[in-house]
């Protein structure tokens, strides 16, 4: 059964000014990573999620390539036929050769094909291949590096398979477009390139080698990135060969790519070439029908929250829980790569801030970062137990008053109030109450933690105080464990505990993307990121005022980290300040910024690239317009219409917030409408009619709200004006200050 | 055999009968015996003398066969009291018939030439990759065959330390086992454990305790014990593929750099113990007798080492020595080292094993061209 051809991405502007002579019908998309159908690390998630538009976009001519597992393969991949003959040709030749390559359906959205390649049966060709690669790169590979062996054997097996497709095409000859994801697919382009073969090559980078090893190292990073001898810093770390191929991946390729910004210049710096197009990683949205569904699930879950925190606070609950706000950290356990360092210290200050302004408002600050355990503490189960047993008691007592009640009642009398309740229920509620006394503060960490005493977290912790006791206005838990609908403690899961927190905060130094943000923004929570994360990047310029739209971007990259921290610690302050409708109001646009990170929307940029790579592979084919790097800005979100959410007391303290208007005024609908228009074309009925879509162009296209025009939150529409087409790279190269 | 046995006490020396050809008076009938094959286990060979003499006052009597240079012949001979070059192809005994039926036996066949030192008493044998940490003159105490067992499969001894007699008799009894069976692990530990093969069993007296022969790789397979013993150890053996003598070490921090998935660096004190003694005792011997050029003057190409196990090898080397970035080589076949022109199947195997010049030869700069030949 072939793949249906959606056209569903037509409903976004800003392609036509290049795909009008984009052949799809005559091309052939392979995508190559190591992460295809086989879960390492983030790389999946990116190609995981993309995969739908992408075979909406190419349909039948598609195809993934990674590494065979058969436990991969067990669960999530159909083995067929290949429907394409060429495909089975070559499938065919290789297997013959001794190769063991597979074909089949990946059981995810979309269920684009797959070619798994099995690296283990042609492992023997290793020592060849390596001397082909000394002899055509110059590069070796140490013999104890396994994964780059590995990465040798899964390059020279995509190249062989991409040579001998090309081949067994005979007449056809289809523009072959092959995309490669992070160096451990590198080799395979390098090779593609020596051995000159016909194919359109595409780079894309999630983060550099040497940036992550330098940032674990606790360099000073971003402020030393132009002056860094690459090699010396690659050789010293014992990553050189690694280093090489992915240099070497970014040279050869005809396009390079990273995920963000902030990558583009590390990338800049480390591997020498500056990337083409910055492809940002975005999400599935799944649209909820009813149109503040997401509220609702927010005080779901944040009902669940509250319960943990009544237990976990028994004896201690003296603050107000409907004044209490729910802020989280999440993510791996890297201290200061991601943040929790700066955000301890900022909670502290909040603390002290709160205390002199004698606020009623409590934070609860989760921290959910995995380290290793013995699992639960005494102290927490016991919490929860406490609070299950005086639920267990009032439901007694209320089950014997609704008896009474009901007995009275028959009987045609009033109840007696004073007989409602008898002695022995009081002794039991007494009792129950009596369990609830403690003299410890609650726990700081909900688990027994094996590296106790030396612990970061903890440590920070014990230096600033914050001790959970009853004067701290900020209260913390660490919960050093993955969460878990089943979990006895807090049985949600991690989407669930999103949802019910107020506000997600992820100060970052080293975040090449940071899916922990946007998957915030996507259920409609506030986040706090920083201008080191691609995420941070990519709002800022996409969005006139981030601040409004519950997206607050911390500047860690050129202040001080006190000065960063003092910012984070307003923020934080400001949020705490916000009234309860103020916070709704900002969940609404936070929510609305969803069709940004869509990859519908997103995905264009991938286009984009692959666009390029063909023009630059076929010139005689394809053609592209180079576009200027100072002309008009992508999509822009203008400053909301009505008032900012955070009260003007504290505007002050928050430079990113408009000082305009003063008047209360909000209309959802109103607001929604605009921002919707921001990245949506007016016309998007018409175009899904027309089955020709590529050639429907430059009309209507949005006029890309750069600064000058960010206030008016009109999108006037700009029928034959192509230098205002907006573009994906514009917003890319725009130099940021 | 040869006549006396020694059976006196701790350091009590036993003198055996002045034999023709050896010209010192006060020729001792004990003596610590190694070998070396090539040039870089000479520099193993050069470490374990000098930490041997730190520690004891007895003979030390090195084998070389001809692959090892002339000027590491006479640095050798600086350190050792006695430097044999051993020729299994030119000896007119047995070894040599020994070797044209088992070819692979080379350097087997070299190592048994150790029982043909009849001059002494009794000998205890270390192979060039072991380093000294305290005095094991008791060594001597023990009787032939005597061994700390392998870590690999305990009731076999590991040949890298053990205590024998010098004797012609036992000496051709190994050459025939070894012509007729062969070893069954291809090199000298399969032999010896094949001849004796009663070690395991009969008299406890020849185990010696495994502080005497402690292999590097203990270190990391049974941690806890060697947190527990380690303290007490008085040889290490560098076991493994990767010799001391193949890290890169660091100078100005007096630390081995490594690859961090690297086992052996867990508790890399031995390593830097040995890289301390080496560049504190040999180094200035290496440089005074050409071995080692300095190389600041301009040729720094050559670096990395390619490391074989085989009978014969060329090799160079890279160390970082002194504050300043003063890069030294050793060549091993001609005295004065040639010109660096590496071969590229040299610069290869360095990369494979991790030791790249990605600071000369091997920058990416030189990648860069090379592969925007193909981008044309």
């Amino acid at each position: 059964m072939p793949l249906a051809r959606s056209l569903s991405v037509t409903s976004l502007n800003g392609l036509d000014d290049w795909d009008d002579d984009l052949d799809l019908e005559n091309s052939i998309l392979f995508e190559v990573a190591w992460e295809v159908a086989n879960k390492v690390g983030g790389i999946y998630t990116v190609i995981q999620t993309k995969a739908k538009i992408t075979t909406d976009e190419w349909g039948e001519n598609y195809f993934l390539i990674g590494p065979y597992f058969e436990h991969n393969v067990r669960t999530q991949v159909e083995l067929i036929e290949p429907p394409n003959p060429a495909i089975k040709r070559t499938l065919d030749s290789m297997n013959a050769k001794g190769c063991k390559v597979y074909f089949g359906r990946w059981l995810i959205e979309g269920s684009p094909y797959v070619i798994l390649i099995d690296i283990a049966a042609t492992a023997w060709s290793l020592d060849r291949w390596k001397t082909e690669l000394w002899d055509s790169c110059t590069i070796g590979i140490p013999w104890y590096d396994r994964e780059a062996n590995d990465a040798v054997l899964f390059g020279f097996l995509t190249a062989w398979f991409l040579g001998e497709f090309a081949a067994q095409c005979g007449d056809e000859k289809p523009f072959i477009l092959a995309h490669f994801h992070e160096w451990l697919a590198g080799i395979g382009l390098c090779l593609c390139r020596v051995r000159k073969l016909p194919v359109a090559t595409i780079f894309t980078t999630h983060a550099t080698l040497l940036g992550r090893y330098l940032c674990a190292g606790s360099v000073d990073f971003y402020n030393n990135l132009q002056s860094f001898n690459v090699d010396k810093e690659a050789g010293d770390r014992q990553i050189y060969h690694r280093y090489c191929m992915e240099r070497a991946a970014v040279q050869c390729s005809h396009v390079f790519t990273t995920v963000s910004q902030i990558t583009a210049i590390e990338a800049e710096h480390l591997l020498k070439r500056k990337p083409d197009v910055v492809t940002p990683n975005g999400l599935n949205v799944k649209k909820f029908s009813a149109m503040h569904e997401f509220q609702n699930l927010h005080a779901q879950s944040k009902n669940r929250i509250q319960e943990f925190i009544r237990g976990h606070f028994y004896g201690h609950l003296d603050f107000n829980l409907d004044k209490t706000l729910f802020f989280f950290i999440a993510g791996r356990y890297e201290f200061s790569n991601k943040g929790a360092d700066i955000f301890l210290e900022a909670l502290a200050r909040l603390n002290y801030l709160l205390r002199v302004n004698q606020s009623d408002i409590t934070i609860v600050a989760f921290f959910i970062m995995p380290a290793r355990t013995n699992n639960f503490n005494v102290e927490t189960l016991k919490g929860q137990a406490v609070r299950k047993q005086l639920w267990d008691t009032a439901n007694a007592v209320k089950e014997k008053f609704g008896k009474k009640l009901y007995e009275s009642l028959l009987v045609g009398n009033l109840p007696d109030m004073n007989k409602m309740l008898d002695k022995e229920d009081f002794t039991m509620m007494k009792r129950a109450i009596f369990a609830t006394q403690r003299q410890s503060f609650p726990p700081v960490c909900t688990h027994n933690m094996l590296d106790d005493s030396t612990d970061a977290i903890l440590n920070t912790i014990r230096r600033i105080g914050l001790f959970n006791s009853s004067a701290d206005r900020v209260k913390i838990i660490f919960h050093p464990e993955f969460l878990s609908s089943t979990s006895p403690l807090l049985p949600v899961d991690y989407e669930e505990f999103v949802r019910g927190c107020h506000l997600g905060v992820f100060p970052s130094y080293y975040e090449p993307w940071g899916y922990t943000p946007a998957e915030c923004t996507v259920m409609g929570i506030p986040s706090i990121s920083t201008n080191l994360s691609g995420f941070g990047c990519f709002m800022e310029e996409h969005i006139a005022d981030p601040c409004a739209y519950g997206i607050y971007i911390l500047d860690r990259r050129f202040r001080s980290v006190d000065d960063s921290c003092t910012q984070l610690t307003s923020f934080l302050y400001n949020f705490c300040q916000q009234t309860r409708r103020q916070r709704i109001i900002q969940r609404n646009r936070t929510e609305r910024l969803s069709d940004l990170l869509d990859w519908k929307y997103l995905g264009r940029y991938y286009m984009y690239a692959r666009h390029m790579a063909l023009a630059k592979a076929f010139p005689d084919n394809f053609t592209y317009e180079p576009h200027e790097p100072t002309a008009a800005a992508g999509f822009r979100y203008p400053r909301p219409a009505s008032v900012p959410p955070s009260p003007s007391l504290s505007r002050h303290s928050s430079p990113h917030h408009s000082e305009t208007e003063d008047d209360e005024r909000y209309d959802e609908e109103e607001e929604a409408e605009k921002d919707r228009q921001n990245i949506k074309q007016p016309t998007v009925s018409n175009m899904t009619q027309v089955p020709e879509w590529r050639k429907r162009s430059k009309k209507g296209s949005v006029d890309a709200g750069n600064s000058s025009n960010a206030s008016n939150a009109s999108t006037p529409t700009n029928p034959s004006s192509p230098s205002d087409l907006s573009s994906p790279t514009n917003s890319l190269i725009e130099e940021r200050n | 055999m040869t006549g006396s046995i020694c059976t006196a006490g701790a350091g009590e020396e036993v003198t055996a009968a002045p034999e023709p050809g050896t010209d010192t008076a006060e020729m001792a009938g004990e003596a610590f015996v190694t070998l070396c094959t090539n040039d870089s286990y000479a520099k193993g060979a050069l470490v374990l003398g000098s930490s041997l003499r730190k520690h004891s006052s007895k003979r030390l009597v090195v084998l070389i066969t001809p692959q090892v240079s002339d000027s590491m012949r006479k640095v050798l001979d600086k350190v050792y009291d006695d430097v044999r070059v051993v020729d299994v192809l030119d000896s007119e005994d047995s070894a040599h018939l020994a070797l044209m039926e088992r070819p692979e036996l080379g350097v087997t066949l070299t190592k048994l030439h150790c029982w043909t030192l009849i001059e002494y008493t009794k000998c205890v044998f270390m192979d060039a990759d072991t380093m000294v940490l305290q005095n094991i003159d008791d060594l001597f105490e023990r009787e032939e065959l005597s061994a700390a067992p392998d870590p690999g499969w305990p009731d076999c001894f590991n040949s890298g330390v053990f205590v024998f007699q010098p004797s012609i008799k036992t000496y051709n009894q190994l050459l025939q086992l070894a012509t007729e069976k062969g070893s069954f692990d291809g090199g000298d530990q399969g032999l010896l454990n094949t001849f004796f093969n009663t070690w395991a069993t009969k008299d406890i007296h020849k185990h010696l305790p495994f502080i005497y022969n402690l292999s590097s790789i203990s270190i990391y397979s049974y941690l806890p014990a060697f947190k527990a013993f380690g303290a007490n150890a008085k040889v290490v053996h560098f076991l493994g593929k990767v010799k001391p003598w193949n890290y890169t070490y660091d100078s100005t921090t007096k630390t081995v750099k490594g690859d961090a998935h690297d086992q052996t660096l867990i508790h890399p004190e031995f390593l830097n113990l040995w890289w301390e003694i080496y560049t504190s005792r040999i180094l200035t011997l290496l440089t005074e007798h050409g071995v080692v050029k300095d190389t600041s003057t301009g040729l720094k190409a050559l670096s990395g080492l390619v490391c074989s196990l085989a009978f014969s090898c060329r090799f160079c080397r890279e160390e970082e020595v002194t504050e300043a970035v003063s890069h030294m080589c050793i060549a091993a076949a001609a005295p004065p080292p040639s010109p660096p022109s590496i071969s590229s199947e040299e610069r290869r195997e360095r990369w494979e094993q991790g030791q790249v010049d990605y600071m000369g030869a091997d920058s990416y700069d030189n990648i860069k061209k090379k592969l925007d030949a193909y981008l044309q």
